[in-house]
């Protein structure tokens, strides 16, 4: 909403500087999103009147010439052609600055001598003033123009004025009138709200015998009030009713249609005015307003000429014979104001907030007056504003106004009642404002009081505060008028939180930590992604959108897999091709038809092992690379007794996929990408996934540790290279060991897995280190090697492994 | 003999110069062997002795041992200086070239972030709270005394799902200010780090999918006062100890009073501003309490709540919400 200084200051004075008028709404709620000065332009630019005009003896394409600014007559040389003696044009004194615009660099006129003859000022083309676009030879003023008068008052821009651009939050629709913030200063400055005069001479004859209306759904329409006026001349508005609408961004039409934006803008009162010979009547019988729904499948054409069809719940306002407005928002181009209208019908309604939201934004059609009327208009202020506006017209565009006004309100709003208890507001802002200071701002507000003692006083609200609902709403008028900024702040202090989550919040932080400390990088994917998204398992639940943005955002993720390819591609495509990455975060799916939501942990990498290095070496990560963070992973965070396998069936996004858990509890899933599909993506390298389940993972994690005593005796190593067959695994090989039970073994490790010269095909070669340890004492040779030999046939006899 | 033995004076002079003239650790080898190896001339004194007269044999023995002592303490001297020489490296390293490195892995922008603001808040006493982000219209809506008509409810504004109950993502982490007061009695203490959607096409200041974090006190005697203090503390401890705020009046269906906090710093002067928004905040609404069975005349609190995406903007100077989603390592890397 804008409104201007000068136009605010009709209504309440105030002493202070723009500025500070701005910042004084600022803190009272009004924030100003901009100030902007206007008009005070052409300083030092006046009329002056071309005398005589003689060549310049020295240069052919300028001139001397005479010229009377008002006071006196100075000579000028100039090298415009397009004039003569006796034009009047625009002329800049000695002094002042051109252009006179804020945007370019402006330079100082002086008194200056041109090819030997002084020059006493510049006259000017309108393109130097920055007033229009023409730098074709002078700006020729015409005859009427005053000698000596200021340019800018010649223009009518001579008064200065400031434009305030004010955010109005949806709960203050008082505040979308100039009279609202007058109201507000007026509060905090104690200076009084006036209120404009409204005289009005009213004729004999009565409006209620020309102007009849009927009301059909009192919950549309609250109220409706018409005046008529007879005898009127449209035409166009004076410089000041031009100027104040103008300056807030509203074109001027003509007198009586810019007077009631005028009265809208000042009184938060949204009027129409109809041309009282468009509406059907028989005869000298009075027209009849009917206010009612429209009707299934109406259509009707706006003064903007658009045709609607209305929806239902639409407010239509209706003669005998034909809708002429839609209520509220816009009137019709059947009943518009004209040039040779001379008799108008002028309506004051008040219609209901959401029958006017839904037509206005099913019509796609937004106003000043639907932008009003939804967020609450006051219904106490129409027949005021149907005055004030009357009164104007009568002003301004002459006319006689018929006796009285049909003012149908059929269940008038008893005034809303609040008590405030004073001990209240003190207890909720920490410090002691006094009772009757309390009751003074709110009076200041205009609340009425009805009641008042030492602790407490009863109010009644006004129309125009739809937002005071209760207790705490008055406390926050007294909070806003006493000045947040005066309100000191308490050093925290209180009770100690609790909730379930905070601990599951350092999980998360320790797990980030530790996957940094591996090399890989955090990323946060988007939750919305394509249904058409790499590696969205078939048949997943999906939990679809209802309004999807767009088709590649149209569902909730049920993985964090796809996300993670997507930043793998995204930086293949910007040369990045070495990335290790993950993101913790949420992913949705369907049970039983709901929507549940699982916290998970992906992983993704692609590239080299290790940055590249002057050696050369440059190893692709492998399948291993993956686990090992993962065993980290699972270390650190304290979950033992991981089970590994292949997965019985991998997906199609994978090549091999494995899974790991805890007994029959799957926790995660990881492989390789399937080379085929990474290749698309311009993934060449090969890529690993994995996807964990973090509601589950950290159920089962332990942040217990107990420190084991360090070994005193030494270990006793043995290693064993043997031949197996390739379906024999280290998991078959670890069982095999660990059921020979062998005395003093400590660890058993693989060092070595060797394929090819030598080995047979559909063999393999492997190398364990077997180390064993007494706590007690130091081990004899001929007790290790009797424990090893346990093993080592245990081996052969269960695994069929050849020992070498 | 009694001359060779007379000579001894000389034949140290002559190993001691040979030592030093040996230049490798196979000539001092050489030497040692020249002297006191089986044949070497030393050795061959000794073995000598026998020959001498007996009386004289005692004082010889000692003088030729003095002497083969002293040697071998000369080449052992001598082997350790040129054992260091031979220690060193034929080409030197080249100080200059690039070491080896490991990948180092980095924490999202957006998380650090969160974090800074959570541990504020945690050195108060409060506990880190989280909710779902499918929410339903009570817990993002009515609970939070918005009306039924309000447009941010709008399929325009909120996703809502395709699902038969129709659920919605969450559109602000308050939601969980009504889940957590109905979970627990009062006083509540919590931060509220979490995703939120509107559904806004993605540019450089919008994404669909946004952090926010929220504060909640809840207690008996909560005054604006308290709200911001500790405001004030979690913003100098965000931004710097000499971050100017501003509380101005505002408008939140779930607070009361509403206030908006804007803050001033060189940062913002660089941005060509005084004055930038940067939270909402309030005492909880009376309605709020009543919703989750706290009775308002007996608890009172407050909230505020801002957006991580902002705050990290403008901390990092970062100028498009994009990047933090796109995850371009180049861009991780900087964090």
């Amino acid at each position: 909403m804008k409104i201007t200084y000068n136009w605010l200051k009709q209504y309440v004075d105030f002493d202070g500087s723009p500025e500070e008028l701005g910042d004084h709404l600022t803190m009272l709620g009004l924030e100003v999103e901009s100030l902007e000065r206007m008009g005070g332009a052409y300083e030092g630019v006046v009329v002056a009147e071309v005398l005589t005009r003689d060549p310049h003896p020295d240069a052919d394409r300028l001139s001397v010439c005479r010229v009377n600014d008002g006071e006196g007559e100075r000579q000028i040389v100039c090298g415009a052609t397009n004039f003569k003696a006796g034009d009047k044009v625009p002329l800049i004194l000695p002094g002042a600055q051109l252009p006179t615009s804020d945007s370019a660099k402006p330079f100082v006129i002086k008194v200056g001598k041109i090819r030997g003859i002084e020059s006493h000022g510049m006259m000017c083309s309108g393109k130097e003033l920055g007033a229009s676009d023409d730098a074709d030879g002078l700006m020729i003023l015409g005859a009427d123009a005053t000698v000596g008068q200021p340019f800018a008052a010649h223009l009518g821009m001579d008064e200065i004025d400031y434009v305030y651009d004010l955010e109005i939050t949806p709960n203050r629709p008082d505040w979308n009138s100039v009279i609202g913030i007058a109201r507000e200063i007026s509060a905090l400055t104690g200076s009084p709200l006036r209120l404009p005069e409204t005289p009005i001479k009213e004729a004999s004859e009565s409006v209620a015998s020309q102007v009849q209306v009927r009301i059909e759904d009192p919950d549309l329409c609250g109220r409706y009030s018409a005046r008529l006026i007879r005898g009127v001349t449209v035409g166009p508005s004076p410089a000041w009713l031009k100027s104040s609408l103008e300056k807030i961004g509203i074109r001027s039409i003509n007198n009586v249609v810019d007077i009631t934006n005028y009265v809208m803008m000042e009184t938060g009162q949204p009027l129409h005015a109809f041309d009282y010979h468009l509406l059907a009547r028989s005869g000298d019988e009075a027209a009849t307003i009917i206010v009612r729904p429209a009707r299934e499948k109406e259509t009707f054409v706006t003064l903007d000429e658009a045709e609607h069809e209305l929806p239902a719940g639409a407010v239509m306002i209706a003669d005998d014979s034909k809708a002429i407005a839609l209520g509220g928002i816009m009137g019709g181009l059947n009943s518009e104001i004209g040039d040779t209208t001379s008799d108008v019908l002028l309506e004051s309604a008040h219609f209901s907030p959401q029958s006017i939201r839904a037509t206005s934004k099913k019509l796609d059609l937004r106003t000043d007056a639907s932008y009003r009327f939804e967020r609450c208009a006051d219904i106490g202020i129409a027949e005021w504003a149907s005055k004030r506006a009357a009164s104007l017209i009568l002003e301004l565009a002459g006319g006689e106004l018929q006796q009285g006004v049909v003012d149908e309100y059929p269940n008038p709003e008893e005034p809303r009642e609040l008590t405030l208890r004073y001990a209240k507001t003190n207890e909720l802002i920490g410090i002691e404002i006094p009772g009757n200071e309390q009751r003074g701002m709110l009076e200041r507000l205009e609340l009425r009081l009805l009641d008042s003692s030492e602790s407490e006083g009863r109010f009644a609200v006004p129309s125009f505060r739809v937002d005071l609902k209760r207790e705490v709403d008055l406390i926050e008028e007294v909070v806003r008028l006493y000045g947040i900024d005066k309100i000191p702040s308490t050093p925290p202090r209180g009770a100690i939180g609790t909730h379930e989550y905070d601990a599951v919040h350092d999980d998360l932080a320790m797990i980030r930590r530790l996957l940094s400390g591996m090399g890989l990088a955090e990323i946060q994917g988007q939750t919305l992604i394509s249904d058409k998204a790499v590696g969205i398992p078939d048949g997943a639940d999906i939990v679809p959108l209802e309004h999807p943005l767009s088709s590649d955002m149209n569902i909730l993720r049920p993985s964090l897999l796809p996300g993670l390819v997507t930043v793998l591609q995204h930086n293949a495509n910007r040369g990045t091709h070495d990335v290790a990455a993950f993101e913790i975060g949420t992913v949705f799916g369907l049970k039983d038809g709901q929507p549940v939501e699982n916290r998970r942990l992906g992983i993704a990498m692609t590239g080299s092992r290790a940055p590249g290095f002057w050696r050369g070496e440059d190893e692709a990560l492998d399948l291993y690379d993956l686990k090992g963070r993962l065993e980290q992973l699972l270390e650190g965070i304290g979950v033992r007794g991981i089970q590994w396998r292949a997965a019985a069936e991998p997906e199609a996004l994978f090549v091999e996929e494995g899974q790991f858990g805890l007994g029959k509890q799957v926790i995660g899933r990881f492989g390789q990408v399937q080379p085929v599909s990474a290749s698309k993506l311009d993934l060449k390298r090969p890529v690993f996934l994995a996807e964990l389940d973090l509601d589950l993972l950290l159920k089962r994690r332990t942040s217990a540790r107990s420190f084991k005593a360090l070994p005193q005796f030494p270990a006793i190593r043995r290693d064993v290279a043997m031949l197996v067959d390739e379906s024999v695994s280290y998991d078959d090989v670890i069982r095999t060991v660990k059921k020979a039970k062998a005395n003093f073994l400590q660890s058993v490790s693989i060092f070595d897995v060797f394929r090819g010269k030598g080995i047979p095909e559909g063999k393999k070669s492997v190398a364990y280190a077997f180390v064993y340890r007494d706590r007690e004492r130091t081990l004899k040779d001929d007790e290790v090697t009797a424990a090893h030999t346990k093993v080592v046939e245990r081996l052969k006899q269960d695994t069929a492994a050849e020992i070498r | 003999m009694a001359d060779t033995v007379n000579d001894l004076e000389a034949l140290h002079g002559a190993a001691v110069e040979a030592i030093s003239a040996a230049s490798t650790l196979e000539q001092l080898q050489e030497v040692r062997v020249a002297y006191l190896g089986a044949k070497g001339k030393i050795t061959g004194l000794l073995k000598q002795l026998g020959k001498l007269p007996k009386e004289e044999r005692p004082e010889a023995g000692q003088r030729i041992n003095k002497v083969k002592a002293a040697v071998e303490i000369q080449l052992n001297e001598r082997r350790d200086v040129l054992e260091i020489e031979a220690s060193k490296p034929k080409n030197p390293s080249d100080f200059s070239l690039p070491g080896r490195r490991l990948a180092t892995g980095s924490v999202h922008p957006l998380t650090q972030v969160t974090e800074d603001i959570v541990r504020s808040f945690r050195r108060l006493g409060f506990a880190v709270a989280a909710g779902p982000e499918i929410e339903d219209d009570y817990h993002c809506f009515d609970a939070l005394n918005t009306p039924a008509d309000h447009p941010a409810r709008d399929t325009q504004d909120t996703f809502y799902l395709g699902t038969k109950d129709r659920q919605l993502l969450r559109t602000h982490t308050s939601s969980v200010q009504i889940r957590a007061m109905k979970d627990q009695e009062p006083p509540v203490r919590i931060v509220v780090p979490g995703r939120v959607y509107r559904r806004d096409s993605a540019d450089a200041t919008h994404n669909p999918t946004f952090n926010q974090i929220e504060g909640l006190y809840v207690d008996r005697g909560v005054t604006v006062g308290d709200l911001k203090g500790t405001v004030e503390f979690v913003f100098r401890e965000l931004l710097g100890k000499e971050v100017k705020l501003r509380f101005r009046p505002h408008y939140f269906s779930y607070t009361e009073p509403s206030l908006e906090i804007d803050f001033s710093s060189p940062l913002t002067r660089k941005m060509g501003k005084e004055w930038l928004e940067i939270a909402g905040c309030g005492m909880v609404h009376p309605k709020v309490f009543e919703n989750v069975g706290y009775d308002p005349e007996v608890w009172s609190g407050w909230a505020f709540g801002f957006g991580i995406e902002r705050i990290a903007m403008i901390r990092y100077g970062i100028n498009d919400i994009r990047l933090f989603y796109e995850n371009d390592m180049r861009f991780l890397n900087q964090f």
